[in-house]
């Protein structure tokens, strides 16, 4: 990782969140020449994005896309990242937006660690991988995965016996079981929200047993089998390592749902269960799949063929809401449904070796106490003009992708840079009405932009 | 085809209390949540809503689905939408029950709370004036209630009761089965197939224990607490239509004798039942006691009214209180029988006959189905 690119504690834009959202706007604003820094709660930047197999419709691996949106990012002149960091408060200053920020402590000295990982190797304590969604295990110091950055290990605390193997292991010396939470204050121009979101809890909804059996998994977790690098390299389900000869996508089971207080529709579920189910029929020709649903929203740009295609290769398509999931012998499971289009006797007790629900998408962050931005009915951080989707209710404090309202990764995108572009004006707006911002690096770019 | 559609079903339905019906998107979350839906042949109650919201009103007619349901709720808790199916199916019982009353009466009813109180009203100030201008002589050194109320007149006038109320209420069954069964159609049925379902529609009528299928939880207790409601609503039948005589006497007898006994029993089994679901309506909640319209508290009112001064009149008479046992008496008709004139053909206590009546049906044609004599019209999907 770069240097310090901040002076005197003071960045033009400092960006929450290092997911795809937060990469793309800190890119698109650094490359304008604003100083900024990407605030991430995790140990590596990539957020969701970098944990999913592939991105429909285009079938692109996903990692290929993120990787080297984080390494530029990563290597970017203009940005510093601050991983293992969380946001304490926001509040106005008089030179921006003053955050106060804690650096967790990763109990491993960054300047020296060189991402060997024989302090991995070492550790005798073990933990579920919370990255290959629990199938895996990792240790208590670890690289948080293959392609993190920054490749520095993080030792949790939770799970350290204080055993030393560690210590002993590091060739650099880099551990230091001594540090602490460290409290700093940025002064930032303009700010982010790129907060992404989180699903819901797959017991949300205890109709679908998903406490009770180890076989109704989330779509993340399927994402990690499907991936070639994931926990099992193929398709195995979790309470006995079968092949699954039919799996079962159980379609707004945590969205569109007035029960448990989540309305809306979490807008990709229908595409990523069709991306989800071609990659299946891929790596399990034989297994039968079906996907139910109560409407297709196949709504962007190559989706409706994409969900056409599907149909094609032979999934099976089922309009039908999944109103119960049962436990049935040997781990497997009864959905329960009414098949809406098919004539009499249409309820179905419906048996499959896996089931994956469709959790709706939840925001991940409450700007609540922390800072003054306002949230929706919804939870989402609200975007008051419906002319300026980025613009807060603050000024200079914008938002980006799905912190604001579930989104897919095309449109995270494209809001990200549209949110980039909204910071750049800003902050040239200000520099043209106050003073020169400490950083005068694309000043010339910025009073382009200001005239 | 003109006439096959009413555009304001919808709307009719609404003012029989299916205010939520325009949320549900048809998902079939109720249908396959509802432990009864098999039985009922599928599509049961998704298909009831969508014959309302795409205006089907003789399909509608034609449906016995919404009196296969006994209300747990089920589909109401897992609803995504919050379209409250339960009480769609309820409003729908309510419509149905209107239309098959020729009088329009039930209708009228059902939508005007006032209209419902002014009839019960007109009728119990009849029966008041009945007794306040023809009583008998009134004896005040004793309690002679036969002498005050012959019991021959009285019975008299119980049996002419029953038979208006059964003209109606048997018109309206008869308006059930033909628009069930598909009109004409049901001349081809062969009368083995009618006679064969006999017996279900007794036991329905006495156990409803089709009742007990239903519900993940709470409702064979509510089935059990019917059952009981059922007994001493029939126990007072029968003592009233047929043992009055026996029944309604001046003599005392001991408190064992069978006479109390079951006057007790049958009064007990109408008041903790009734006295129990208005507790439970004002709770709000059990899903069955969640949405109650007008109909449903003028009916489990008047009829705890009823026991509770029935009881009263007993109380009088057996300690010896002429005067209060009269009047008491009089209050007692004077709620009663509005209740039933008002309530057994036209309202909620019509459900005494449609319920077992369906059971019956739905038998019929299901085997008139099977030996094909009958095109099972729901059989058709009610799509888009």
């Amino acid at each position: 990782m770069q240097a310090q690119i901040m002076e005197k504690g003071y960045a033009d834009a400092l960006v929450i969140g290092g997911g795809i959202a937060g990469l793309q706007a800190a890119l698109d604003i650094a490359d304008q020449g604003y100083k900024v820094v990407i605030v991430e709660r995790e140990a590596s930047i990539g957020g969701r994005m970098i944990s999913l197999s592939k991105v429909f419709p285009t079938m692109d691996c996903a990692s290929c896309i993120t990787t080297p949106k984080m390494s530029a990012a990563a290597h970017h002149e203009n940005i510093e990242i601050m991983t293992f960091t969380e946001i304490d408060s926001i509040v106005a200053g008089a030179d921006g937006h003053v955050v106060s920020v804690t650096r967790k402590p990763t109990y491993v000295n960054a300047e020296k660690c060189i991402g060997c990982r024989l302090c991995e190797y070492a550790c005798d304590s073990e933990l579920p991988d919370v990255f290959e969604q629990g199938l895996g295990a990792t240790r208590a110091i670890s690289v948080a995965f293959t392609n993190a950055i920054p490749q520095k290990a993080v030792l949790l605390a939770d799970y350290c016996l204080s055993c030393g193997l560690c210590l002993r292991a590091c060739p650099t010396d880099a551990i230091e079981f001594d540090q602490r939470p460290r409290q700093e204050r940025i002064t930032a121009g303009s700010v982010i929200v790129a907060t992404g979101f989180q699903l819901n809890s797959l017991t949300v909804k205890p109709q679908y047993a998903a406490a009770q059996n180890a076989n109704v998994i989330s779509p993340l977790t399927l994402e990690r089998l499907l991936a070639p690098h994931g926990p099992y390299g193929r398709v195995l389900r979790p309470s006995d390592g079968k092949i699954p000869d039919s799996v079962a996508f159980v379609l707004c089971a945590g969205s569109r749902d007035q029960t448990i207080g989540v309305p809306y529709c979490s807008r990709v579920c229908c595409m990523y269960s069709i991306k989800q189910a071609m990659l299946l029929a891929g790596s399990l020709p034989m297994a039968d799949i079906t996907i139910y649903y109560m409407d297709i929203r196949a709504f962007g740009k190559g989706y409706e063929q994409f969900y056409q295609m599907a149909k094609a290769m032979g999934i099976h398509f089922v309009r039908g809401k999944v109103a119960r999931v049962d436990a049935a012998p040997h781990d497997d499971l009864l959905v329960h449904v009414e098949m809406t289009e098919e004539p009499v006797d249409c309820v179905r007790r419906q048996k499959h070796d896996l089931v994956v629900l469709s959790q709706g998408m939840i925001p991940q962050w409450n700007p609540a106490g922390v800072s003054p931005v306002h949230i929706g009915e919804d939870g989402f951080v609200a975007t008051p003009d419906t002319a300026d989707p980025c613009a807060t209710n603050v000024p200079g404090i914008f938002v980006a992708g799905a912190a604001a309202g579930p989104k897919d990764i095309v449109d995270t995108i494209a809001d990200a840079g549209a949110a980039a572009m909204l910071a750049g004006r800003y902050l040239a707006d200000r520099a043209g009405k106050s003073r020169t911002p400490p950083s005068a690096a694309g000043r010339s770019i910025r009073l382009e932009m200001a005239v | 085809m003109a006439g096959q559609f009413n555009p304001d079903l919808h709307e009719d339905l609404r003012r029989f209390g299916a205010r939520d019906l325009d949320m549900c998107m048809n998902c079939g979350t109720c249908t396959s949540i509802c432990p009864m839906s098999e039985d009922a042949g599928g599509g049961f109650p998704r298909r009831v809503i969508r014959l309302v919201q795409t205006g089907r009103q003789k399909r509608l007619e034609a449906s016995l689905d919404p009196w296969l349901c006994y209300y747990c709720g089920d589909c109401t808790l897992n609803c995504p939408r919050d379209a409250n199916p339960a009480e769609v199916m309820m409003a729908s019982r309510r419509y149905l029950t209107a239309r098959y009353d020729f009088t329009g009466l039930a209708s009228l009813f059902y939508r005007s709370v006032w209209a419902e109180l002014a009839a019960i009203g007109l009728v119990g100030l009849l029966v008041t004036g009945l007794f306040v201008f023809l009583h008998g002589p009134v004896v005040l050194n004793h309690v002679a209630l036969n002498t005050f109320a012959p019991v021959k007149w009285v019975e008299r006038g119980d049996w002419i009761m029953a038979a208006i109320l059964s003209f109606f209420l048997l018109a309206g069954a008869a308006r059930m089965a033909w628009w069930t069964l598909g009109g004409p159609a049901m001349r081809r049925i062969s009368p083995a197939i009618y006679l064969r379902q006999v017996p279900a529609f007794f036991v329905q009528l006495f156990s409803q224990n089709r009742w007990r299928r239903c519900g993940t939880h709470r409702s064979v207790v509510r089935w059990m607490k019917h059952l009981l409601l059922v007994s001493g609503y029939l126990s007072m039948l029968t003592l009233v239509l047929i043992l009055l005589r026996w029944f309604q006497t001046d003599h005392v007898y001991p408190f064992y004798y069978p006479q109390r006994l079951w006057g007790y029993y049958a009064t007990a089994a109408l008041l903790y039942p009734t006295g129990d679901f208005i507790v439970s309506r004002f709770r709000r909640k059990e899903p069955i006691h969640m949405f109650s319209e007008a109909s449903d508290w003028i009916f489990l009112i008047m009829l705890f009214l009823t026991a509770l001064t029935g009881i009263l009149v007993n109380v009088f008479r057996v300690n010896g209180f002429p005067l209060a046992t009269y009047v008491v008496y009089i209050i007692h008709l004077s709620i009663a029988v509005p209740m039933l004139v008002v309530e057994v053909p036209f309202s909620k206590w019509s459900h005494i006959m449609y319920r077992p009546l369906s059971i019956y049906l739905a038998g019929v044609k299901q085997a008139a189905a099977e030996g094909k004599l009958l095109a099972v019209r729901d059989a058709e999907p009610v799509a888009g």
